[in-house]
């Protein structure tokens, strides 16, 4: 309800606040948004593809993202407003409009970001159930949130005329779109996520200090972005020289976060992959999975590989049902982990699921061998 | 995958209030902190005897000046410019004949929206309420700033004028904007 509530009001705001951009620089603000979904598409690809085993639900990932865009832009452009007059009236304007990036918004707008995640998390717990989940929420979140400050900085910063739009393009997409928002979330994301999965593991206060630790390397992730420290970007643009020593700059500020970044989803991968192993080995010789499934199951490579030469073989359609198998097969893990005992209905029932389709699979000409060799084990 | 459940225990509700009570604070703790550092200091300014304008804590007289008469505030590099002339218009000519008279002989290069926001000081006088971006001076120094025109019934028109270097304004627009709805026109 206060998830909702905040993304509708927002809502009125945020459109508001586009009509302005428009009416500012129609051809701008188009060129704009133009530009933002070739970034946004790939990205939003990249995150969801992240979580290999669960694909999280369409609903939530929107929902996500529109609290980043809609609610966390509007809201920090207010908070950032509020507090920047603290800063200004404990150390004078021009304090503020130097230091008020540094001291004030990076919080500001990790809060504001991280309660979106947060409402998510309380809205459907159950679908937070490892850290990956968090980092695809998160990475939303800080997405949406990025490109609407984008289409700001396009419009009033960049001056809105094509030539600006596309060099705002370059110093904040092309150059700046692999760091940023989308990492910051990202981390606090996995905090959350941390938190609510591991209930049953780890005990509160060690749960809490890893939570606070992902948001807190979020949070000086973006306060070294906006500080001076490490500041190596060219003060004024003159020749191509100047416009190279852009992406070194950002790269230079952000390559560590995401470095750090990397190696956590990394960790969190082989968490999985041993959680899957661990929770379907025991289902090997069941109806609902061999063991050459469950080996093609637990390595991304030969899952491409199983669906590649399936396709050679048999075409789209099949490739469609065998991609179904195996989606549902990890299903078969998550329903075995929330089962109360091993005689669950709910069990038995995902079991013939996964034999219907492997008989589905079977009966597509073509298909056969493929689903002779994932299935004679 | 399980359909997605709401909260229903009141522990389940707590940290739902409390992620409300974090945005809330996050939000409109800034204003309310701002607002609790922002008081009077010294004596309210008069400009010709038309208006009066109470300085807040931070702000100082910075001089005089004629034609038309006015006085300056500063505040480090935010600064508020407010002069009174006899005006007979309403708020929004006034404003445009401030910007042709006081405005544009300084500057080389000035922008002005064409939005205007109509306003209500405290004393329930209209005003209207105009932005501008410009180069000023030998130097081109960038400046933005934000003009309130503002007319009372007796004929006095008062603009207040708050500008600082690019970036500045945002940072003093609120003691500028409390500063201005406070004056008192005669």
């Amino acid at each position: 309800m206060l998830f909702a509530s905040i993304l509708i009001v927002t809502g009125f705001l945020a459109v508001e606040q586009q009509e302005v951009f428009r009416e500012l620089s129609p051809s701008g603000w188009a060129l704009s948004w133009a530009l933002l979904a070739l970034y946004v598409l790939p990205v939003v690809l990249l995150i969801y593809v992240l979580d290999l085993y669960e694909r999280e639900p369409v609903s939530l990932m929107v929902g996500a993202f529109l609290w980043g865009a809609v609610a966390a832009t509007t809201l920090a452009a207010y908070a950032n407003e509020g507090w920047g007059l603290v800063v200004a009236r404990l150390g004078g304007p021009e304090f503020a409009s130097r230091w008020t990036a540094v001291l004030t918004a990076p919080l500001v707008e990790e809060v504001l970001k991280l309660s979106g995640v947060v409402l998510l998390a309380l809205i459907a717990t159950d679908e937070f159930d490892d850290v990956l989940d968090g980092l695809v929420y998160g990475a939303l979140c800080g997405l949406g949130f990025a490109v609407v400050e984008d289409v700001f900085y396009f419009v009033s910063v960049f001056g809105g005329t094509p030539t600006g739009v596309l060099a705002g393009f370059w110093v904040r997409v092309l150059s700046s779109g692999l760091y940023g928002h989308v990492l910051y979330t990202g981390l606090a994301g996995m905090g959350v996520a941390y938190f609510v999965s591991r209930r049953d593991e780890e005990p509160f206060g060690r749960r809490l200090a890893v939570a606070v630790g992902l948001v807190a390397a979020g949070l000086a992730g973006h306060v070294l972005w906006n500080s001076p420290l490490l500041d190596t970007f060219p003060s004024r643009v003159d020749d191509v020289g100047d416009l190279l020593q852009i992406p070194l700059a950002a790269a230079l500020k952000g390559l560590p976060l995401l470095a750090f970044v990397v190696v956590l989803v990394r960790l969190a991968r082989r968490r999985e992959r041993m959680w899957l192993g661990s929770a379907l080995r025991s289902e090997v010789g069941s109806e609902g999975l061999t063991a050459v499934e469950l080996s093609v199951l637990l390595d991304p490579v030969a899952r491409r590989r199983s669906r590649r030469d399936m396709r050679r073989r048999a075409g789209d359609r099949a490739v469609r049902v065998l991609r179904r198998l195996q989606r549902e097969q990890v299903n078969l893990a998550m329903v075995r982990a929330r089962a109360t005992d091993e005689d669950d209905p709910a069990i038995a029932a995902q079991r013939a699921y996964c034999r219907s389709l492997r008989d589905a699979l079977a009966a597509i000409p073509g298909a056969a061998p493929a689903a002779h060799d994932s299935a004679s084990g | 995958m399980s359909a997605p459940k709401l909260p229903r225990s009141g522990a389940a509700l707590l940290p739902t209030v409390v992620v409300a009570v974090t945005i809330g604070a996050v939000v409109f703790g800034g204003y309310a902190v701002g607002g609790a550092l922002s008081r009077p200091a010294g004596p309210p300014v008069g400009v010709a005897g038309a208006v009066a304008i109470q300085p807040l804590s931070g702000w100082e007289p910075a001089g005089r000046f004629d034609e038309p008469a006015g006085v300056r505030l500063t505040r480090g590099a935010g600064n508020l410019d407010v002069v009174a002339v006899p005006f007979t218009g309403d708020a929004e000519a006034l404003a445009g004949e401030y910007v042709r008279t006081v405005l544009e002989p300084g500057a080389e290069r000035l922008s002005v929206s064409r939005r205007v926001e109509h306003v209500r000081t405290a004393s329930g006088l209209p005003g209207a309420r105009i932005a501008y971006v410009g180069l000023f001076g030998r130097a081109l120094t960038p400046i933005e700033g934000e003009i309130t025109a503002i007319v009372s019934p007796s004929g006095v028109g008062v603009v207040t004028d708050g500008w600082g270097p690019e970036g500045v304004l945002r940072y003093i627009r609120g003691d500028v904007r409390a500063m201005t709805d406070a004056a008192e026109v005669a």
